[in-house]
């Protein structure tokens, strides 16, 4: 087990970084409030780490919390959201999502009187948006990626999650990067990622695609808006023994990290986001809110790249839970 | 002689049987509604703002989408009669929702009018029931295959409308249904207890329902009576796919979206459909027990989520109902046809 590593984020560099950005001045309480937690789905390590951090800190804090989990079902979060402002609790926490099924839905909570937060939603409804500086995790992703090919050659980009705010802006922020590389292409149509079953459609896609091109050069690059379809991506890859492709995405998720690691394996950098920090985050902005002090409309969490250049540096640095 | 004795020692045992039976599914019914009445006396005095009137409007607003699937495939039961493994059933039914949300979203996203747009989600939900028809009718094969096949190809047309991708859409339509309010209920609601009101007077007390329960029912005696058996039965599954692309509608309005996941309703209309059947004395579908058991469904989901109870549970509990649906009807269903 000693490759994987279940990476919580605590150590002291992140968490000195992460205490600037929240405001928590002293030791606020939730005693006596109920908070609502709603979450799209908790089944890979990012999702999960949201979700049971912010449920964690709320319950630390005093709170009685309404924790639910919609299973990646939009129908299921739309009723969620529905039953949690029936419940009318002190604040409705919410995690990931479609942007254009959620928006209505936040837009009553916000009618019904319910302070919103959320984590990675990009909404005008919300109080608070927590979030990575996705702009900057696009931005820096994409320039070691070019980078790496040396401003030459074809991506191939996993592009399911369009509708998923932090997806978009890292998408958009790679797109606007490579416009300046007029050497380097995205092939056409793009793959999709999918939910369930991630790692494995995307390690069949691939080997499809490295079948359809052959040769050395044909792709130079995989992309994606975060990393658990990247696992199967670089199996495909390493199995197939080709070489000159490298992958890039973003989360943390412990198998990718541990191919990053690996210098024969074809993973080739991770923006790793401080997934438990930004759950503690939010909470700790409806606290604040809740005992009359300002929060900002946004809380940007610190990231950090490991590469295959930093691995050997970085991962010994982040903290495993095993 | 010796078989005239026979035959009475045979029959003894079997009118005991048929007693037992009767007694069997009276039980059955009001333990069924006993289950129902408890359930929900367990979650109003243990949850918080369960019985609450926002609570339970929002419960009949949710369960709008599953209802009009449930009468779908409750018709399909009927018309097919409920043998487990030869009758009626329509497991493409969530999957054609999908479908049908797909093409309607798309086309209002590509700037089609309402109107167009909803014949056309109608319209492919139908198409996918007369297939169904085809199948089961003509080429003869079992329902349960037959439709088990043709979800798997209309989930695939569904990935092929849209790639895997969320589709937003709005229009004047589909923001009534989603927001609108009439007499303090909302326009979803309204939908499903019109729409319920209807399946009642069309399945109880139309000509073509009682014939329906004919053709379901006793399928040779219904073609001797010159009903048209084959054309009922196909009838059956075209209005399963009406029904698709009618709760499709409501569906991508209650989102403004097309979705994926959509199939995954599945489970939940197969438990509402079999469930409705124990409210029968001949265990078949009616509207008030399709009406009861979805609500039902409705409120465990709601109760579930109220008890901060893993919605993972919500599944199992569905599987579990159909499992002991299938199994007690089974038992105490008479013999034959």
């Amino acid at each position: 087990m000693s490759g994987l590593k279940i990476l919580a984020f605590g150590g002291a560099a992140f968490a000195a970084m992460l205490s600037a950005s929240v405001t928590m001045a002293e030791e606020l309480s939730l005693e006596g409030k109920v908070i609502g937690i709603t979450t799209i789905r908790s089944d890979n390590q990012a999702d999960r780490l949201f979700y049971q951090s912010a449920i964690a800190e709320a319950e630390r804090l005093g709170a009685e919390v309404i924790a639910l989990d919609a299973q990646s079902n939009d129908q299921t979060q739309v009723s969620q959201i529905q039953t949690l402002i029936a419940q009318k609790p002190d604040a409705i926490i919410e995690i990931l999502g479609n942007i254009e099924v959620l928006n209505p839905w936040l837009a009553r909570v916000k009618e019904a009187g319910i302070p919103l937060f959320t984590i990675d939603t990009t909404t005008p409804s919300a109080t608070n948006v927590v979030a990575s500086d996705n702009y900057g995790i696009g931005e820096q992703l994409a320039l070691k990626m070019v980078a790496d090919m040396n401003a030459k050659g074809n991506i191939l980009v996993f592009n399911g999650f369009y509708s998923v705010p932090p997806c978009k802006i890292r998408y958009d922020q790679m797109k606007y990067v490579i416009s300046n590389f007029p050497d380097v292409k995205v092939i056409e149509p793009e793959m999709r990622d999918v939910i369930p079953n991630t790692a494995q459609r995307a390690y069949a896609d691939t080997s499809d695609m490295l079948t359809k091109y052959p040769n050395e050069g044909d792709i130079s690059a995989v992309w994606a808006c975060w990393d658990v379809p990247l696992i199967g991506v670089t199996q495909a890859i390493d199995g197939a023994g080709r070489t000159g492709i490298r992958t890039y995405g973003v989360d943390g998720s412990a198998d990718f990290i541990a191919m990053i690691e690996d210098p024969a394996s074809a993973a080739g950098a991770v923006v790793i986001q401080d997934l438990v920090g930004m759950g503690k985050a939010s909470v700790q902005n409806v606290a604040a809110h809740l005992a009359g002090q300002k929060v900002p409309p946004f809380t940007y969490v610190p990231h950090l790249i490991v590469t295959k250049e930093n691995a050997a540096e970085v991962i010994p640095t982040l903290p495993s839970t095993d | 002689m010796t078989m005239t004795i026979a035959a009475e020692t045979a029959a003894k045992p079997a009118r005991a049987r048929g007693a037992l039976r009767r007694q069997g599914t009276l039980v059955l019914r009001l333990g069924a509604l006993a289950m129902f009445a408890l359930i929900m006396a367990w979650f109003a005095f243990t949850t918080r703002g369960f019985v609450s009137p926002a609570n339970i409007f929002n419960v009949i607003e949710q369960t709008a989408v599953m209802g009009v699937l449930s009468f779908g495939m409750a018709v399909v039961l009927i018309g097919g009669g409920t043998d487990v493994q030869t009758g009626g059933i329509d497991l493409s039914i969530a999957a054609n929702t999908g479908l049908c949300a797909a093409v309607y979203a798309t086309l209002l996203a590509g700037g089609s009018g309402d109107l167009a747009a909803a014949a056309a989600a109608i319209g492919t939900g139908i198409a996918v029931g007369l297939l169904n028809a085809f199948a089961v009718v003509r080429l003869g094969i079992l329902p349960l295959l037959a439709t088990l096949a043709v979800m798997n190809i209309v989930a695939g047309l569904e990935l092929t409308v849209t790639e895997n991708q969320v589709i937003g859409a709005n229009s004047t339509v589909t923001q009534l249904i989603a927001t609108g309010r009439f007499l303090g209920l909302s326009v979803l609601a309204w939908i499903f207890i019109l729409f319920s009101a209807l399946m009642t007077w069309a399945i109880h007390y139309s000509r073509i329902g009682l014939r329906l329960y004919a053709v379901g029912g006793h399928p040779e005696a219904a073609r001797a009576a010159g009903i048209n058996v084959g054309a009922y039965v196909a009838g059956t599954y075209a209005f399963s796919g009406f029904c698709a692309g009618f709760a499709a509608i409501l569906l991508v309005a209650r989102l403004s979206a097309s979705t994926t996941a959509t199939g995954q309703l599945l489970l939940a209309i197969l438990a509402a459909a079999l469930l409705g059947t124990v409210f029968s004395r001949r265990f078949v579908p009616t509207a008030g027990g399709t009406i009861l058991s979805t609500l039902f469904i409705g409120f465990l989901a709601n109760g579930f989520q109220l008890s901060n109870v893993s919605y993972y549970w919500v599944n199992g509990v569905q599987g579990v109902l159909i499992l002991m649906v299938v199994a007690v009807t089974t038992f105490a269903k008479p013999q034959g046809k």
